[in-house]
């Protein structure tokens, strides 16, 4: 005692500093009691976006598979794999596709790097479309959590659009079909379809000044406004009340539970002054120690976290050590590939537009975008939320797997049964 | 961490007199969202570009003998097919009217790789999901002699430049 009291020497600040430096940064002890436990969110910047305790019916893996948190460790990867790359790559029509060349001969891991960028870049396409199943599927998008859906549709066009501008950038025979036909569909939408496709190519045709275009947003616009999404989407979580769950899980495990008491901050009476605690929705901080069903977030949430971060990690780097990212024949702009095929998960809508270029290309999307925008605001029944295909929720559900089913119906068409001239081929010959 | 009581309701409700705090609270508010809604438009017109730097849209081709009759010869870099029928010259758009692929010569016509569309040899379409006929541009003979093709400027089909 009598040593901590004295005036600190210079040896003892030396001795002491690694203890020091260490504290300064990390308050909070790793915790071994529950009041360690509930102050990690609090004192770390990078959980603090965790809540304290979390329902266990969030951490069945079986409910959720994890797919958001999926999305979002992909898009870290695909941030941190994507600024590696600018480090070589030029978005200009000469160099372009000599700089792929050169990743792939001369750079350090260059192809492994572009490797990992491009599977992670179709896996979020894949897992933030399924992400968005299981959230229709378990009834999530519903009250209190109508505007999260909007800015998960938000996040789900953004993806598709992020794919897309990157989808040129190796200058290749794919990319630059791809985005002519890609863009082209953009023309057919009504009254401002050419002035659309104009400002995103600006030019006639796919050239350099398209080239440039679709890098800077790719590297810069889009990750912004996904970022700023995302941002919001996790904050809206929090706020919307965790994720969703049956009414049962929120149930008490005892039957004779203290009286809860609902503060709303519409029900305050005028002239009092209420606490933060005042504003909270839903039960007031419970008095007494009420057995509930949830858990302390350190170390369960947080676990399950880093597994799914680990299995997606490795899920990516064994793909991309098995799977090289194609590269084909420089563009040719005299030469279209036959058949020119889009990206595969376009190719439900290049499908639908070998029909009719409006309605496949412009109309039907269009269409489903707005039904899944309103669809929180339109299906309001509270029944059936948190359970995965509830019986109270088949009319919806069956919709909205019909559109699924078609549009996977679709891609499979286009990828596996169309040859050259777009004609129908077997896949078994 | 408290919170500050909310003030006196006076002169905020909806049909509270027009006094001059809100006024200036109207105003000023319509001025900033105008701002804005000026700033992002001006931005679009920031991006739209008033100058392109693909190819040109008017070009020569060639003296008319470098045709022989009967020619059907697709400038794929210029997206456009040159046919000579006797002393009868026309250029016609090699740009599918579907997505923008470019369209080969076929047999019958023009036939496209992406989705199938076929055009006969007028341009017409006579199959596939392309939704009109390939362009006809204006074509004329240039003071030093040579072809010159127009792609601003287009034509009635069948209408033949005679040299």
């Amino acid at each position: 005692m009598s040593e901590t009291t004295k005036a600190p020497t210079l040896w003892s600040s030396i001795r002491e500093m690694p203890a020091n430096v260490w504290h300064s940064v990390f308050r909070n002890p790793l915790p071994s009691d529950d009041y360690g436990r509930s102050s990690t969110s609090f004192t770390n910047f990078f959980l603090h976006i965790h809540p304290v305790k979390v329902n266990r019916n969030t951490l069945r893996p079986i409910y959720t598979l994890g797919l958001g948190l999926m999305s979002f460790f992909l898009f870290l990867i695909l941030v941190v794999t994507g600024v590696l790359l600018m480090f070589y790559y030029v978005p200009s029509t000469t160099q372009a596709y000599d700089r792929m060349l050169d990743l792939r001969g001369t750079v350090a891991f260059g192809t492994f790097l572009r490797n990992m960028h491009r599977w992670s870049a179709h896996g979020m396409v894949g897992v933030v479309f399924l992400h968005m199943c299981r959230v229709f599927l378990t009834g999530s998008y519903k009250k209190p959590r109508e505007f999260n859906w909007v800015l998960g549709v938000g996040l789900f066009l953004l993806t598709l659009f992020l794919s897309f501008t990157g989808y040129l950038l190796p200058w290749d025979q794919l990319a630059f079909w791809a985005i002519t036909v890609g863009t082209a569909i953009a023309g057919y939408a009504p009254v401002i379809g050419q002035e659309v496709r104009f400002l995103l190519l600006g030019d006639a045709t796919v050239g350099q000044e398209a080239l440039l275009r679709f890098y800077v947003l790719h590297v810069a616009v889009l990750p912004l406004a996904m970022t700023l999404l995302i941002v919001l989407h996790f904050w809206r979580i929090r706020k919307d009340g965790g994720l969703s769950r049956p009414v049962e899980a929120d149930e008490a495990e005892t039957p004779a539970a203290p009286v809860t008491v609902s503060v709303r901050a519409v029900q305050m009476a005028k002239d009092k002054i209420y606490g933060l605690q005042g504003f909270v929705r839903g039960p007031f901080t419970k008095v007494g120690n009420t057995p509930d069903k949830t858990v302390y977030a350190w170390p369960n949430l947080i676990i399950a976290e880093l597994f799914v971060f680990v299995l997606t990690l490795a899920v990516i780097l064994t793909l991309s050590l098995l799977y090289d990212a194609p590269l084909e024949e420089p563009v040719s702009v005299l030469h279209p590939p036959n058949p020119a095929k889009a990206p595969w998960y376009f190719l439900g809508l290049q499908e639908m537009v070998s029909y009719s270029a409006f309605w496949g290309g412009v109309g039907i999307p269009t269409v489903f975008v707005i039904l899944l925008l309103i669809a929180p605001y339109v299906d309001r029944a509270q029944k059936g939320v948190g359970k995965w295909f509830s019986r109270e929720r088949l009319l919806a559900n069956t919709i909205f797997l019909s559109f699924v089913i078609t549009n996977i119906i679709f891609v499979i068409i286009g990828t596996f049964f169309r040859g050259a001239n777009w004609e129908f081929v077997s896949p078994w010959k | 961490m408290a919170v500050p009581k909310a003030t006196s309701e006076k002169g905020s409700g909806a049909d509270a007199p027009m006094n001059r705090r809100r006024m200036l609270t109207w105003l000023s508010s319509v001025g900033l969202a105008g701002s804005a809604v000026l700033s992002a438009f001006s931005n679009f017109v920031f991006i739209k570009p008033r100058a392109t730097y693909g190819q040109p849209q008017r070009f020569n081709i060639g003296k008319p003998e470098e045709y022989p009759s009967g020619t059907r010869i697709s400038l794929d870099e210029r997206r456009v097919c040159i046919v000579r029928e006797g002393d009868k010259f026309a250029a016609i758009s090699t740009t599918c009217t579907h997505l923008g692929c470019i369209v080969g010569i076929a047999d019958t016509g023009f036939a496209c790789p992406c989705h199938g569309s076929r055009f006969d040899q007028d341009g017409n379409v006579t199959g596939g999901p392309a939704p009109k006929a390939l362009p006809w541009y204006k074509v004329s003979l240039a003071p030093n002699g040579e072809v010159e093709v127009d792609k601003d400027s287009e034509v009635e089909p069948g209408s033949y430049l005679n040299v």
